[in-house]
């Protein structure tokens, strides 16, 4: 069986699963957040049932409209807030304290290899990197895992992503993303789950691999997975003390089909235009794009790695005057770790404006929001017409590197040039 | 169950941004339920005049019991609800493509709604023809072209019985625990 096929297997207390199969598996971890948080709340309090399953498994984090925009904003996170300490949440992430869910997730040490874990926000993929099967749903099904912790699934078939080679800077692991959704398309990986293996991904850091898992979502896939290395390990052990169990495919294990991908053909920087991220494109055939906004950050592109990339290539220059740059660490830790190493100082001397961590400009809903026919590069993972304001407005999705350099110029930019 | 309807022919990669914009997801009174679905009904599908995948009378001329019939990747995109719920708050009983997102999936059956993913079924239908569905059976009908396709459904075996109940919320009130 492959990674998920056991994860799944064994939260359902069976010895074999196979593709397609329903079955029912424990819950180990439950995230809400303030987007859809109170929603899930108020559809619980229909179940006529006091207390949550587990509050020790669930975690709480505010990310999407906060600090609170309006009043709307305000009277959910304060309802979410009212019934985390009704049930005892401990596990609770107000703004200022955490940061983006997906990154507190993983950076925080809730996501533990061969668990599961679902949350009501499709970008729950991203912990995969864990090794854990990670997966979004709706908040009536949230408000029942609440009462049950228990889930129905179907057993995704796993397509394998294999990747060798050695990405060379500026190339990040978002160009690599963004060629593989051009392969697979937006619906080529429909109840499958995506596992990603080979060098490539060995070399990558986590936060490298956190794109691959974050965006698999974009090709339809119920999760994306990383088989735990020791790397995988040594991160979890410096943040955790819980136990668990490390959950490897099998040698012998059946896949739906693999995909061969090589560093090398990655042959230049990759810019995914409108309207669907599997539009991908090289850098230097919409280079000159005009752009009034460049955005870094979201769970995509946010954490540190990603920042030292952009003030690499910020430092001691000035943005575009006319284009509104906003960066976005991922989280507190991000945040904390960015100041330490002076890249918060790189940007502000840029002429970026610097938020506090939240989901920002990813979607429509709290701020950077794009007016008629503005022209977006961004480094998160949708670009759907209208995601973030405006139907007419355009956005293009692209590595911190990529969108660095754009930001300088105005324009759509090639990041070799600086380096 | 049976259902029938009337068609609405939806294009392909119909995403949950284009069903249901991000500036409404915290709009609506989440604690009222009549207050709630008045709000999530009349704010899907907001931009629909700039969209090629959505027929653009759809938003004036949707009456209760029609059924969409979309080409591949139907829902594709966010765990926001609010997509699924304002079809059927608009009165979409039924939403039949040749191929459907997970999450839009789960959230639309979870309203009581089925969805129902089938390979090639968009061919077979254009806007104005009349369906009749029969759930348990796995039969789709087109009743203005007389032709007929099987389907089986990859579901849980309590999900007839959801639908019957009113969607999940009811249907685990209902069960004695």
């Amino acid at each position: 069986m492959t990674i998920v096929e056991k994860i799944l297997a064994k939260k359902a207390g069976k010895k074999v699963v196979r593709p397609d199969q329903i079955v029912e598996v424990s819950v180990d971890l439950a995230m809400i957040h303030d987007a859809l948080g109170a929603h899930t709340i108020a559809r619980f309090r229909e179940l006529d049932v006091k207390k949550v399953w587990d509050p020790a498994r669930i975690v709480v984090v505010l990310d999407h409209y906060v600090p609170n925009k309006d009043i709307d904003t305000a009277k959910k996170c304060l309802n979410i807030k009212k019934f985390v300490i009704e049930q005892g949440i401990e596990n609770y992430y107000e703004v200022g304290k955490g940061g983006i869910a997906h990154q507190v997730l993983v950076e925080k040490g809730h996501v533990l290899p061969g668990t599961t874990l679902v949350a009501v926000d499709s970008h729950t993929t991203t912990s995969g990197v864990m090794g854990a099967f990670a997966t979004g749903i709706g908040v009536d099904e949230m408000a029942v895992v609440f009462k049950t912790g228990r889930l129905w699934e179907r057993v995704p078939g796993t397509i394998r992503i294999n990747v060798e080679g050695k990405l060379k800077p500026p190339i990040m692991s978002k160009d690599l993303m963004l060629l593989i959704l051009k392969r697979l398309g937006v619906s080529g990986a429909l109840f499958k789950s995506l596992q990603y293996t080979g060098s490539t991904v060995s070399q990558m850091s986590i936060a490298s691999r956190m794109v691959l898992t974050n965006m698999a979502i974009e090709s339809g896939a119920t999760n994306g997975i990383i088989e735990p290395d020791q790397k995988t390990l040594d991160f979890v052990k410096a943040r955790t003390n819980q136990p668990f169990e490390v959950i490897r495919s099998d040698p012998d294990a059946e896949y739906a089909k693999t995909l061969e991908f090589h560093a090398d053909d990655i042959k230049e920087p990759i810019v995914a235009v409108p309207s669907k991220p599997s539009n991908a494109l090289g850098v230097t055939e919409v280079e000159g794009t005009k752009i009034d906004q460049a955005f870094i950050g979201s769970c995509t592109n946010g954490r540190l790695e990603d920042l030292r990339m952009a003030a690499r290539i910020l430092k001691g220059r000035k943005v575009d005057r006319f284009t509104k740059v906003i960066i976005i660490p991922a989280s507190q830790e991000v945040l904390r770790a960015a100041l330490a190493q002076g890249l918060i100082a790189t940007f502000v001397e840029a002429g970026a404006a610097v938020g506090t961590p939240t989901c920002g400009p990813c979607m429509e809903a709290h701020m950077g929001i794009l007016g008629p026919g503005e022209v977006c590069i961004s480094t998160a993972n949708r670009n759907f017409q209208g995601r973030v304001g405006d139907v007419t407005a355009k956005i293009y999705l692209a590595s911190p590197a990529t969108v660095a350099a754009s930001a300088l110029k105005g324009k759509i930019s090639d990041p070799r040039e600086f380096f | 169950m049976e259902l029938k309807g009337r068609v609405w022919k939806f294009g392909k990669d119909v995403d949950t941004d284009e069903l249901f914009a991000g500036r409404f997801m915290m709009g609506g009174d989440e604690t009222s339920r009549s207050q709630y679905q008045e709000f999530i009904a009349k704010s899907g599908l907001s931009d629909v005049g700039h969209r090629e995948n959505v027929p653009v009378d759809f938003l004036k001329k949707v009456v209760k019991g029609d059924i969409i019939v979309a080409e591949e990747n139907f829902g594709i995109g966010s765990s926001r609800q609010q997509a699924a719920e304002t079809l059927k708050f608009k009165g979409v009983q039924a939403v039949v493509a040749d191929s459907i997102h997970r999450i839009f999936f789960r959230n639309f059956w979870n309203l009581g709604c089925p969805a129902i993913d089938l390979p090639g079924i968009s061919a077979a239908f254009e806007t104005g023809h009349e369906m009749v569905l029969n759930l348990r059976q796995g039969i789709i009908k087109n009743l203005t072209t007389g032709k007929e396709f099987k389907f089986r459904l990859i579901i849980p075996s309590w999900f007839i019985d959801m639908v019957e109940a009113g969607g999940l919320i009811p249907y685990h009130k209902s069960l004695k625990s």
